[in-house]
């Protein structure tokens, strides 16, 4: 049995918990601006595949982390394109386009890696990281919480200054009334659409900087199908957020420490039979839902589209 | 949708505008009972495990009797009895490995349909002679030989296993793997962890629960996990002093730390051959296939971070398993294996 008071495990498992959260953060923060302004991106998976290839891609071609996490973001902003194309603009069904770009982006990726990586299986070396003076001599803390890589704090600050512009600008005021109100929005002389392919966007380049991060820093490579069903997670992760973006944070922490908690319950032996034992962040994910669904609160047009003059 | 483009690509290549690529003919003496066989795989030739073995094998075979093999490698995990019956027919394959577990029950049907015969995996209902037969691993066997390895290469005394799903064969050779360990040293101190309930594919999953086996002090890391195992990999690059034992295919070529201590192969071309001889006899289906450490078809990879003198222990070892002196336990299920664990 291991032995639990190991600074050494504990460490990991505190790290390896933020390391699964982030890309649930990421992606969760685009989901919920989108979701703000009556999108849902069903396809979220999809962006955040495509954001992890390129981010893969151009980290391994150039050797920076950053210019492939910024690859990740523009691979998961295109990708979002065809949501912009096909649901806003072209006011098809959002959750049947949502599933075609999952489909698309599993097929295409996994295509695009087989033909040049498949032979080479390159990997992308141990990520740098960023010791937070003093905090990183706080024991375990230090060397799991303090210790992370940059674009970790970028992640966390982010979701403070998305909460504060839904909240407290004019653009958050035209997206919360793009999903809850379109009709008073176009009266006002913003345009719907305009609104709506801006936050979609957003849900895109994050949800390929969540991608971006999970090949990078996550696995330190890239196989196809990397992730796993992380883009439905965030979805919930999102509407669980009920429209309060710091929540998020919230969300994604407690899902990736259930996966270090599940990892650590096998280690100690716990007498439970392991299937239970891998329920543990799905079971968390429910219990919230439990907590906290009759409060949760979604866009009275979310999945709607927008027609002018029309009820 | 990858099974429909595989059937398609068939579709092409029954029509004569595919690509010749998958198309191998060899240069045999020509006295081959058949004349072309084909081999499905659910994923892509190229994943140095269960696909690339079996696709190497085929073609492997294919060159040695001097005759075709057609290869319809990335055909997925859903139905494939549309691409069982185009090989069966229109491709003109004249027997047909389904290599993967997953296509048991299809491919008997299929081959009853067509009366075109098909080797299965892992289905012993489904030895029915001249039409279908299958195949299973005693790779417990090699496990058993990896223990013995990691527990003599151990310096902490410690040794990790990571599987990436509750699966009958990590089972199994999970099994095997605490079983050599535990003959070699019983003090030895064995944690088992799993990623996900299917993470097969979860390479991050993979890194982020090796991380956690190694800093619970293993410094042997036996994977089991398919596409996760390249982040198991990674983990094990990452830290010092800890080198990894994976299963079925060979990673040296993507070694690029010198961390890959050795990998428990399993080789299909001595399965394959004897089917396709088995067909010429007109005993195929009569009985099933095992592939074991007597016939080659199982095996422990040596690479350069295991000592002559270890080797030869190894080899030792390997002949006693084969005499039938050393006992190793099937642990199909993972309660057993868990057992196995705790009565260290």
């Amino acid at each position: 049995m291991s032995d639990l008071l190991s600074q050494e495990f504990l460490t990991a498992l505190i790290s390896g918990g933020l390391v699964a959260a982030m890309p649930l953060l990421f992606a969760s923060l685009g989901e919920l601006v989108s979701e703000q302004a009556g999108v849902l991106n069903v396809g979220l998976e999809g962006y955040m595949l495509f954001g992890a290839f390129l981010a893969f891609v151009i980290a391994y071609n150039t050797g920076s982390e950053w210019l492939g996490l910024a690859a990740g973001i523009v691979a998961g902003a295109v990708g979002s394109l065809l949501m912009v194309v096909f649901s806003v603009r072209m006011r098809l069904d959002q959750i049947v386009i949502g599933i075609a770009i999952i489909l698309l982006a599993e097929g295409a990726t996994s295509l695009l890696f087989d033909a040049s990586y498949a032979e080479s299986r390159p990997s992308l070396g141990t990520p740098s990281e960023l010791a937070i003076p003093l905090l990183k001599e706080i024991p375990i803390l230090g060397e799991s919480v303090f210790s992370q890589h940059p674009i970790v704090y970028v992640g966390i600050a982010l979701a403070f200054v998305v909460g504060w512009i839904l909240k407290r600008t004019s653009a958050g005021l035209s997206i919360r009334a793009a999903g809850e109100r379109p009709e008073a929005l176009d009266a006002a002389g913003v345009s719907v659409t305009a609104t709506r392919t801006w936050a979609t966007l957003c849900a895109g380049g994050l949800a390929g900087l969540g991608g971006g991060y999970l090949a990078i820093v996550g696995a330190g490579s890239f196989t196809p199908f990397i992730t796993q069903g992380a883009g439905f997670i965030a979805i919930v992760i999102a509407m669980l957020s009920r429209g309060v973006a710091p929540w998020t944070i919230v969300g994604a922490v407690l899902f990736g420490m259930s996966l270090s908690i599940a990892t650590a319950l096998q280690l100690i032996g716990v007498e439970i039979q392991t299937d239970y034992v891998q329920m543990l962040p799905f079971i968390a994910v429910i219990v919230v839902l439990v907590l906290f669904a009759r409060r949760s609160y979604l866009p009275s047009a979310l999945a709607l589209p927008y027609v002018r003059g029309e009820k | 949708m990858l099974a429909l483009l595989a059937v398609l690509m068939l579709g092409g290549v029954a029509a004569g505008c595919g690509s010749d690529d998958d198309d191998d003919e060899g240069d045999g003496g020509g006295e081959a009972p058949i004349s072309k066989f084909a081999i499905v795989a659910p994923e892509k030739g190229n994943d140095y495990g269960w696909n690339q073995q079996g696709v190497e094998a085929a073609e492997q075979v294919a060159s040695d009797l001097g005759i075709e093999v057609e290869v319809a490698d990335n055909a997925g995990y859903e139905d494939v009895s549309p691409i069982l019956r185009e090989l069966s027919t229109t491709a003109g394959a004249e027997f047909v490995v389904a290599q993967a577990s997953g296509y048991n029950t299809t491919a008997p049907d299929v081959a009853a349909q067509t009366g075109v015969p098909e080797l299965v995996w892992d289905n012993p209902e489904a030895n029915i002679p001249e039409t279908s037969a299958t195949a299973g691993t005693a790779s417990q066997e090699g496990a058993y030989l990896a223990g013995v390895l990691a527990a003599k290469t151990s310096e902490s005394g410690n040794l990790g296993i990571v599987i990436s799903a509750d699966d009958t064969n990590w089972n199994k050779q999970a099994g095997g793997f605490v079983a050599g360990a535990r003959s070699e040293d019983p003090d030895v101190e064995i944690n088992l962890a799993q990623i996900g309930q299917a993470g097969y594919a979860d390479t991050a999953g993979g890194k982020r629960v090796t991380e956690a086996v190694i800093a619970d002090g293993a410094d042997v890391v036996f994977g089991m996990g398919d596409g996760s195992s390249f982040g198991m990999l990674q983990a094990v690059e990452a830290a010092d002093g800890v080198t990894f034992i994976d299963v079925i295919g060979d990673k040296t070529s993507i070694d690029d730390q010198g961390v890959l201590l050795s990998s428990v192969l399993w080789s299909f071309d001595g399965l394959y051959q004897d089917a396709i001889d088995d067909i010429g006899a007109g005993t195929f289906g009569e009985e099933g296939y095992e592939l074991d450490l007597e016939n080659g078809g199982i095996s422990l990879l040596q690479t350069d971070l295991i000592d002559d003198e270890t080797w030869n222990q190894l080899e030792d070892t390997k002949q006693q398993i084969i005499d039938g002196e050393i006992k190793v336990p099937l642990t199909e299920d993972k309660a057993q294996v868990e057992d196995l664990i705790a009565q260290g």
